[in-house]
C-alpha cells in the first residue's frame, strides 16, 4: 500500500461521518417556517439560535433528559458491574465450561430483541412495573446485551493466567481477585463498555415506546420522534433538539476518552 | 459484594413505588392517538374539555408520533394484556384488531347513551360496522382532493381546477404546469390513490367489497384508469424517483416544485403554517362518475378494559357536538358530525383554503376499500408493486396488474376468511 493510501482513507471515512453532524449542526440554525434547501446549505443565510430554545416549547425537553439521565445513571453502572462479573467468570471458568457460556453468550446475542418484547411486556405488566422507568433499566441486571460480557471476556482472558493464580495461592477469594486484580487491569474495557452502553441506553427508543404512556416519564428518543412528526418547514427545531440530544454522549465520551487512552496504553 | 445487590433492589422498589398515582374515588381511563403536534392538540383540548365536564373521571392521553409506532405499541400491549381504554385507529386497519376480538363494540352503548347516529356521514359509520355492529365511532371524514399552488397556477396561466373537470383537463394542466423543476401532478403509487380513479372510470379495484378474493384491475375500465396515472408517470408529469428520494411529494408541494398535489384533509394544518405559500384545493377529476375515496379514523374501545362504559362515554363525548367542534377548530379533520363540517368551525373563511366545501362536497360519491385484516399487508404489497410500474422501465401494466393478482392472492384469501 502507498504511503499516503492510509491518512488519505481516514480522512475520506472521517469526513464521512462528520458531514452528517455538520448538516445537523448548520440545519439547527436555519429560520423555521422556510422551504427546506434544495441539496447541501454550508451555513444558513440568516442563523438563528432561538431554535434552541423553541425545542422546548415544542416538547417538555427538559423532562425528557432528566429521564433519559435517570435511567443511564443507573443503567450504566449496573451494566459495567454485571457484564465485568460475568466476563471475569467466563475468562477464569474451565476450558469446557468457557466454551459452553461464550456460544450460550453468542447465542442470546442473535436472538432479535423484537422476539423479547412481548415476553417481557407480560413480565413487567404481572410485577405491575409498566409505565415506569424500570422495564428500562432493567436489561443492565443482565449486563444489557451479552456482547458487553464477551468484551470483558476477552479482556480478562488476556490478561497472564500466572497473575491470577498467584493471587490465589495468595488466598483471594474469585470476587477478590477479580476486584484487586481483573478490574483494575482491565480498566479500559470498563471505559468502553460504560460509553457504550451510555449510548445504547440514552437512544433506546423501542423500549419508552412500549412502557411509558405517561408523557412526565418520557425519554429523550421519544421527544425527537416527535419532534420528526413536524413538517419539513419546521425540521429546524428539529435537528436543534437532535445536536441537544447529541450533547450527553458527546460528554461521556469526552470524559472517558482521556482516561481510556491513558490506560489502554498502560496495559 | 450483597450489599451492592441490596441497593440495586432498594432503587427498583422505590422506582416502582413511585407509580400509581390514581386518587380514591375517582374512575380513569386511558385513550392512545397518534398524530402530529396539531392533531395532538386537538385530543388535549377534548381530554380537557371532558375532565372539566366529569371531574370525577380522570383521562390519561398516550400520544405517539407516528402512526407505526402506534399499532407497535398497541399490538404489544394488546398482546401482554394491557391495552388503553380507548384508542384512534383508521378504517383500513381496524379490522384486524376486530379479527382478534379486541373491540367492544360501540354499538353496544349507543342506545344508553343517546347517541343519535341519524347525526353523523353514514359512509364512516358504515365502514366502521363489521359483522353487522358498528364497532368503533368514527371521529372524521374525509375525502382526496387536490391541493394546488395557485402561484404556479397563475404564472402558467392555468385555470383552477373546478367541479366536474375531467382526466383530459387534469392531464392538459399537469402539462401546461410541469416547467423547469416544477412538475405539473403529485401522486403517489398507492391503491387508495389510484382506486378513486378506476371507480371514476366505472371499474372495480376488488371483486367483492365484503369478501374479496382479488383485485379486479384487468377490467378495461380499471386497466384504462392504471394506464392514465401510470402515464403521467411516464411522461414525467409526476415527480422522478430521483427527486423523491431527495424530497417528498409534500416537501415539494410546500417549496413550488409541485403544482398540484392529491391528498386528504390532513395536510391542511402544515400547508398553513408555510410562510409564502399561497394554495387552495380543488375536486378530483372525473372520468365518466364521480367518485371520490374514503378517509375516516375512529375511537374504538378496548375488549380488555375494566372500564368499558366510561371509555364509551368519553367516546360519545369527542364524537359528540364540543369534541367535534375542537377537532374542526384544529383545522386537521373534517368532522363526521354533519352539523359541526357544515358550521364555521369547520368551514372558516379567514383561513386557507378558501374552497373547504369542496371536502364536504366529495362526501356523496365516496367510496371505501375493503376491510379485512389484512388489507394492511396488501396495501403494502400493492405499492410496491405500483412503484414499479410508475418508475421502472419495462414494467408494463400488464406485468403491474398479474403481479397484484398473483402476490396479493393468499392475503385476500387469508383475510376474507375472518370475515363472517
Amino acid at each position: 500500500m502507498k504511503r499516503w493510501a492510509r491518512p488519505v482513507g481516514i480522512v475520506i471515512a472521517c469526513g464521512l461521518f462528520v458531514l452528517p453532524l455538520l448538516f445537523m449542526l448548520t440545519g439547527a440554525v436555519r429560520l423555521p417556517g422556510l422551504p427546506p434547501p434544495d441539496g447541501f446549505e454550508w451555513l444558513p443565510d440568516q442563523v438563528r439560535w432561538a431554535n434552541y430554545s423553541s425545542v422546548f416549547g415544542f416538547v417538555s425537553l427538559w423532562s425528557y433528559i432528566g429521564n433519559s439521565l435517570f435511567v443511564v445513571a443507573i443503567a450504566v453502572p449496573i451494566t459495567v458491574l454485571i457484564a465485568s462479573w460475568a466476563g471475569f467468570a467466563i475468562a477464569t471458568a474451565r476450558p469446557r465450561v468457557q466454551k459452553v457460556l461464550i456460544v450460550l453468550s453468542l447465542v442470546a446475542l442473535m436472538i432479535p430483541l423484537s422476539a423479547l418484547w412481548i415476553p417481557r411486556f407480560v413480565l413487567f405488566k404481572w410485577l405491575g412495573l409498566t409505565d415506569t422507568l424500570v422495564p428500562l433499566i432493567a436489561p443492565a441486571l443482565m449486563a444489557t446485551t451479552p456482547f458487553y460480557v464477551l468484551i470483558f471476556a476477552l479482556v480478562y482472558a488476556r490478561i497472564p493466567a500466572s497473575l491470577y493464580e498467584a493471587a490465589r495461592l495468595e488466598g483471594l477469594s474469585p470476587m477478590a481477585i477479580w476486584r484487586r486484580v481483573a478490574f483494575p487491569l482491565g480498566r479500559a474495557a470498563a471505559f468502553a463498555v460504560a460509553v457504550l452502553a451510555f449510548t445504547w441506553h440514552w437512544a433506546n427508543f423501542i423500549d419508552p415506546l412500549i412502557y411509558l404512556s405517561t408523557e412526565d416519564r418520557f425519554t429523550v428518543p421519544l421527544a425527537l420522534r416527535a419532534l420528526q412528526t413536524l413538517e419539513p418547514t419546521n425540521h429546524p427545531i428539529l435537528l436543534a433538539g437532535a445536536v441537544i440530544a447529541t450533547v450527553p454522549p458527546v460528554i461521556a465520551f469526552l470524559i472517558v476518552q482521556r482516561t481510556f487512552f491513558s490506560k489502554a496504553l498502560e496495559v | 459484594m450483597p450489599r451492592h445487590i441490596g441497593t440495586v433492589v432498594a432503587v427498583f422498589v422505590l422506582l416502582a413505588a413511585c407509580t400509581g398515582d390514581e386518587e380514591p374515588g375517582q374512575s380513569s381511563i386511558t385513550v392512545q392517538v397518534s398524530g402530529e403536534r396539531e392533531e395532538t392538540a386537538v385530543y388535549r383540548a377534548i381530554v380537557q374539555a371532558y375532565e372539566n365536564d366529569h371531574p370525577d373521571t380522570q383521562v390519561r392521553l398516550i400520544e405517539v408520533a407516528e402512526k407505526d409506532d402506534h399499532l407497535t405499541k398497541l399490538a404489544t400491549s394488546f398482546a401482554g394484556g394491557d391495552p388503553p381504554d380507548v384508542f384512534l385507529v383508521n378504517f383500513r386497519e381496524y379490522s384486524q384488531f376486530v379479527a382478534r376480538g379486541a373491540i367492544e363494540p360501540y354499538g353496544g352503548f349507543v342506545d344508553d347513551l343517546d347517541v343519535e347516529l341519524g347525526d353523523y356521514y353514514p359512509a364512516p359509520l358504515e365502514a366502521f360496522t363489521y359483522n353487522d355492529e358498528l364497532q368503533c365511532m368514527p371521529q372524521n371524514i374525509s375525502s382526496l382532493v387536490v391541493y394546488y399552488n395557485t402561484d404556479l397556477f397563475e404564472q402558467a396561466g392555468v385555470e383552477p381546477p373546478r367541479a366536474g373537470w375531467t382526466w383530459d383537463d387534469f392531464r392538459a394542466a399537469g402539462e401546461d404546469l410541469t416547467q423547469g423543476d416544477v412538475r405539473g401532478i403529485g401522486v403517489e403509487p398507492s391503491v387508495i390513490r389510484l382506486a378513486p380513479f378506476v371507480w371514476s372510470n366505472g371499474g372495480e379495484i376488488v371483486d367483492d367489497l365484503e369478501a374479496p378474493s382479488t383485485f379486479t384491475l384487468g377490467t378495461p375500465e380499471a386497466r384504462e384508469a392504471l394506464d392514465f396515472l401510470v402515464s403521467l408517470a411516464h411522461d414525467e408529469l409526476i415527480p422522478t424517483e430521483q427527486e423523491l428520494a431527495a424530497q417528498d411529494l409534500v416537501t415539494r408541494f410546500i417549496t413550488s416544485k409541485v403544482a398540484m398535489l392529491l391528498s386528504s384533509r390532513r395536510e391542511t394544518p402544515e400547508f398553513r403554517e408555510v410562510r409564502g405559500l399561497n394554495w387552495d384545493v380543488g375536486p378530483l377529476p372525473i372520468a365518466d362518475e364521480r367518485a371520490g375515496i374514503l378517509h375516516s379514523d375512529a375511537y374504538c374501545i378496548s375488549s380488555l378494559s375494566g372500564a368499558t362504559e366510561t371509555a364509551a362515554d368519553f367516546v360519545s363525548y369527542a364524537t359528540g357536538r364540543q369534541g367535534q367542534s375542537l377537532a374542526a377548530l384544529g383545522g386537521r379533520t373534517v368532522p363526521s358530525l354533519m352539523s359541526v363540517s357544515d358550521s364555521g368551525a369547520f368551514l372558516d373563511p379567514t383561513q386557507p383554503p378558501s374552497r373547504s366545501e369542496v371536502f364536504l362536497d366529495g362526501i356523496a360519491d365516496l367510496r371505501r376499500t375493503p376491510v379485512i385484516p389484512t388489507w394492511p399487508e396488501i396495501e403494502d404489497l400493492a405499492e410496491e408493486i405500483l412503484t414499479r410500474a410508475f418508475y421502472e422501465p419495462g414494467y408494463t401494466i400488464d406485468d403491474a396488474i398479474e403481479a397484484l393478482r398473483a402476490e396479493t392472492e393468499a392475503l385476500f384469501a387469508e383475510g376474507s376468511s375472518q370475515v363472517q
